[in-house]
């Protein structure tokens, strides 16, 4: 889970994730620009994400699992074309094992110094980089474990 | 105002550190995957291994201390339990997805600054 303080208060920290002009300024890892934002915010709303950076672009596709303005919001990101039609990470050229479907979640709650930001990214990728040789296997035992726990 | 305690960000990566040394053992993975099938004494974890009775408890501690499972009281035995928490943690987050979102949020946080200085009129 990442956390964060932002110096500015919740209904302000909410539009970031939810007016498209707002998310465009920020969404776009180091470098990166959103040139497309479409958010249709309510359970079920889809979105549709163009991040660029220089001329590769890479669309992102979901919809949004929970919307509890101002404190809540969940959504799926999946890797997609540019009509929002998901595509295999595999076909992208990703490392096979990369999840292609993923699920954020952002908790927002008013505190002393403005809007708390929790936020969880679940899904992520098992196989990559220096990541490579851990994460898979512990991705193989952790699903075991847990299906076996849940049993 | 209530004080609750929070997971900090400090916590979420000790905790990593704890359950990636706790799973770089191979006894250890196993009597894990022996508790995924149901809990067990430490007499019932340690009959697979060549070990005496403190190598294992000393492994059991380590596995404790990282959460990774928890010890009940019951009489003469304490049966071990796994717990699935720490590891679908690690499962579901890669360090190349904290540094994009930590990318973006400083990215976020000097948006936010612009935008607060002009209502505040700083």
């Amino acid at each position: 889970m990442l956390e964060r303080v932002f110096d500015a208060p919740i209904e302000l920290v909410w539009q970031m994730w939810t007016d498209p002009a707002r998310f465009k300024a920020w969404y776009g890892p180091a470098g990166a620009t959103v040139p497309v934002a479409e958010l249709d915010v309510r359970v079920g709303g889809h979105r549709l994400v163009c991040m660029a950076m220089g001329p590769h672009e890479m669309w992102f596709a979901g919809e949004h699992l929970e919307v509890t303005e101002p404190a809540r919001l969940v959504y799926t990101e999946l890797m997609a074309d540019e009509h929002g039609n998901p595509v295999s990470p595999e076909s992208l050229g990703m490392p096979a094992g990369t999840h292609g479907s993923t699920e954020v979640t952002v908790m927002l709650e008013e505190v002393d110094g403005g809007t708390r930001v929790r936020l969880t990214h679940a899904g992520v990728a098992a196989e990559s980089g220096a990541a490579r040789g851990w994460s898979g296997a512990f991705d193989k035992l952790a699903e075991e474990l847990q299906t076996a726990a849940r049993a | 105002m209530l004080e609750t305690t929070v997971p900090t960000i400090a916590d979420g990566e000790e905790r990593l550190t704890e359950t990636f040394a706790a799973l770089a053992s191979a006894t250890r993975r196993a009597i894990l995957g022996r508790l995924a099938a149901g809990e067990a004494t430490v007499n019932e974890l340690a009959e697979p291994f060549e070990l005496t009775l403190p190598a294992i408890s000393k492994h059991l501690k380590v596995l404790e201390r990282a959460g990774l499972i928890t010890r009940g009281h019951r009489a003469q035995y304490r049966p071990c339990t796994l717990d699935p928490r720490p590891l679908a943690e690690l499962s579901t987050w890669a360090e190349q997805y904290r540094s994009i979102w930590e990318s973006r949020f400083n990215q976020m946080d000097d948006y936010l600054s612009t935008l607060t200085k002009g209502e505040r009129g700083d």
